[in-house]
């Protein structure tokens, strides 16, 4: 083992510093959380060094890096607060489409996003529902030339903006994924704004008329692939999630250094360098847990695989909670406004737990997968 | 020992209850339980529904027009409102000046204050907190001239809740510079509605607004708006502070907010199945219930210790906080990635609501950023470790 950055890696995170502390400060985030939508120019950065296409198989034109420096570089991101699709998009969607084997939609879409030239939204999740993967009411029919589309997704991350979804859909009582072009007729996109500074949205379909390429997997293999992709994009938002967490970590002691009351610095007070220092305990613990995901998403076995991967988030997001809580209690007032970038990293932190499967959600995954 | 309640006691709570069910708008209590933002004239509105049966100061003796009631009664009433879903009583007149005036004031000051208290006819903020004076209060810096018959006063204040409604600041004044930190700070009554005050909202966690900076700017007070002895004003805002904190513990609210959990877990399903069955949630139900119940005991020992409660304040302070926190998690993880998508419009009753899932699941992310501010207003929690060492172990 080697736990050192290879000089490949050490100069992509250090160019994605560079670019984070360029373009992804407090007052240009706060603006494209305004603006809304997609900042074409921020995701033109991102793919420039190479995040959209890290994950995308060198063949359709991408570096097909390993989990390894896929962790470096969302740890960076998370260090920036980087509320570009570059988890849903860069992550889940291309790991999906890279493992499946349809050629056509590989050629067509992986080779755009690889350019920066394509954002893919995956569309899962159903009312009624948590985070099961098994679509409960979204269906597709087969017709004499391709497909029909009727249902409704909710809490797709990044839709908006977005130029094809992955959708999951029944088919013959089977889970199937589809690819929909975004502009599709009879597809509707309700879009929110989300607490942590992104974009959520409600996708409708109603009689969406699709081609017989537009499959990209049914059954067993259809499963197998919207899981494998979380687990990349679990892992991903973990490695997000430790960034956060050293970044705010970093802000907080800067803060008790600088903040004075009874006369000296709050840093000097014991009861506040303990609190730092179970942060940056925490905070270690966060990442060696990603580092295990991370080993984890080699697996052959998939089914060991997932369960690193579900213990992971479990510790992450308690991490996360820890670290996200105690820099705002320890900014005192200050932590509760609006007005300091403190508030903005504990919210990310907190969609830690929420996205991709909560606590329970997972503590019961890795129960049922086993040992 | 007796740990049953006295026929006289369950006859109160029935009282209580029966009159908050019959007066209490339904529209209040819908905004309560669904947390949506309660506005300037709810709070109003409710608390002269009180005020006209005679409540409108349930923890003030009798001889300033208070209830009379006893800490117990007192504790009930607080239980039995918050459960049913009435808005808070601001703590600003009742709590805060109030007892000051009464045990302080003047006798004008008494006479013209505290009816307008009980009716809320005047809205009250407190002026405590200045921008490098939060745990360290004692190193405020506003400054209060005396010039002929009036203190001319210019600093700036902040945390200052509700202020932007406020007719009233009673506001502690450096009017002795020279004097060491304690020594030297008044408390004078200031009138809002003034040139020279400049409130200005501070955006919080949850997208609201209910904090703010105040700027006075050569503000005017006549002399007679003095509370008590010039730069005495320390032990007022102590014996004020002592105030705050024994009702601090939230017992009301975490009742209420019990129930919400509970019926958010009903309400909430997973594959067709309720929440509410669901072991893991229901583990923590019962927990955060257990404390909930071990809290409101604590809350009666410490109300029914006719000493003061001084430190052990604290220990409800702590508690109740925590409690308050883990209640407003334990609602965000029960609504889930339903109260991922947010606006903070739609924390109004009357916002078009147009998200994804419950309009009321929103509302379960900005309560739990919101419901940190417990562990730090009233003097954070590491703050009052510090006053349970010293104070209750004498270390």
């Amino acid at each position: 083992m080697d736990f050192s950055y290879s000089q490949e890696q050490r100069m992509l995170t250090d160019s994605l510093r560079r670019l984070m502390a360029d373009r992804w400060t407090y007052p240009e985030r706060r603006a494209r959380q305004k603006a809304g939508v997609l900042d074409q120019s921020a995701w033109a950065n991102l793919a420039e060094l190479g995040v959209s296409g890290l994950l995308v198989p060198e063949e359709f034109g991408g570096f097909g890096e390993s989990p390894a420096t896929m962790l470096a570089v969302h740890h960076e991101l998370g260090r920036g607060l980087v509320s570009e699709p570059v988890i849903s998009s860069a992550v889940i969607a291309v790991t999906l489409l890279a493992n499946s084997s349809n050629h056509a939609l590989k050629e067509r879409w992986l080779t755009a996003h690889a350019e920066g030239d394509a954002v893919l939204a995956v569309a899962w999740q159903e009312e009624g529902e948590r985070f099961a993967i098994r679509p409960l009411c979204t269906r597709a029919n087969a017709t004499s030339d391709g497909f029909t589309l009727e249902g409704r997704k909710v809490l797709v991350w990044h839709a908006a903006g977005s130029d094809a979804l992955i959708v999951t859909a029944l088919l013959d009582g089977e889970m199937a994924l589809f690819l929909v072009p975004a502009d599709a007729k009879g597809l509707g996109i309700a879009d929110y704004p989300t607490f942590d500074g992104s974009r959520s949205s409600t996708v409708t379909f109603e009689h969406v008329v699709l081609t017989p390429e537009s499959l990209i997997a049914r059954g067993e293999e259809a499963q197998s692939l919207l899981t494998l992709a979380l687990d990349f994009g679990i892992t991903a938002l973990c490695a997000h999630a430790c960034g956060a967490m050293e970044y705010l970590t970093e802000a907080t002691i800067q803060y008790l250094k600088t903040r004075k009351q009874f006369g000296q610095p709050l840093a000097a007070f014991q009861v506040l360098q303990f609190r730092l220092a179970d942060m940056l305990t925490q905070q270690e613990m966060g990442i060696s847990s990603t580092y295990v995901a991370t080993v984890g998403l080699a697996e052959q076995d998939a089914a060991r695989r997932s369960r690193l991967v579900s213990l992971t988030k479990v510790e992450v997001a308690a991490a996360a909670r820890f670290v996200g809580e105690s820099s705002v209690q320890l900014h005192g007032g200050m932590g509760m406004t609006d007005e300091l970038e403190v508030g903005d990293y504990f919210k990310r932190l907190t969609f830690t737990d929420m996205l991709l499967g909560d606590t329970n959600f997972h503590l019961q995954r890795a129960q049922d997968l086993g040992n | 020992m007796d740990l049953t309640w006295s026929a006289e006691e369950r006859a109160f709570r029935e009282e209580v209850r029966t009159f908050v069910q019959a007066k209490l708008p339904a529209d209040l209590r819908a905004k309560s339980f669904a947390h949506n933002r309660v506005k300037r004239e709810d709070y109003i509105r409710w608390h002269r529904i009180l005020a006209d049966h005679g409540w409108g100061a349930p923890s003030w003796p009798k001889e300033f027009g208070g209830t009379g009631w006893n800490p117990l009664q007192r504790l009930i009433f607080e239980i039995e409102s918050f459960k049913a879903g009435a808005p808070r009583l601001l703590p600003f007149g009742l709590s805060m000046i109030g007892p000051v005036l009464m045990k302080f004031g003047n006798q004008k000051q008494k006479d013209h204050y505290l009816p307008r208290i009980i009716n809320m006819d005047d809205w009250w903020c407190q002026g405590y907190s200045e921008p490098g004076s939060g745990s360290d209060l004692a190193s405020l810096k506003t400054r209060a001239e005396r010039v002929g018959d009036k203190y001319i006063i210019n600093g700036q204040k902040t945390w200052t809740t509700l202020a932007h409604y406020a007719d009233w600041m009673f506001c502690l004044v450096r009017t002795d510079p020279g004097a060491k930190a304690q020594r030297g700070i008044s408390m004078v009554l200031i009138d809002m509605k003034q040139p020279g005050v400049t409130v200005r909202p501070i955006k919080t966690l949850d997208g609201g607004a209910e904090v703010n900076e105040v700027w006075l700017e050569n503000v005017e007070a006549p002399l007679e708006n003095l509370v008590g002895e010039e730069n005495n004003g320390w032990t007022y805002a102590k014996y004020l502070l002592g105030h705050e904190r024994s009702g601090i513990a939230g017992i009301g609210h975490c009742h209420r907010e019990l129930a919400i959990l509970k019926s958010l877990a009903e309400r909430t399903t997973a594959s067709g199945e309720s929440l509410s069955l669901d072991a893991r949630v229901k583990d923590s139900i019962n927990r955060i219930e257990a404390q909930v119940m071990a809290l409101e005991m604590m809350v009666l020992r410490v109300a029914a210790d006719s000493s003061d409660p001084g430190p052990k304040a604290s220990i409800l302070k702590i508690r109740g906080s925590e409690l308050q926190m883990e209640l407003a998690r334990l609602q965000l993880q029960v609504t889930g990635a339903d109260s991922w998508p947010y606006d903070p419009d739609w924390m109004h009753a009357e916002a078009d609501f147009h998200g994804p899932g419950a309009d009321y699941s929103p509302a379960a992310a900005a309560a739990y950023f919101d419901m940190r501010k417990t562990a730090i207003y009233g003097g954070t929690n590491e703050v009052q470790k510090g006053i349970i060492a010293k104070q209750l172990i004498g270390v």
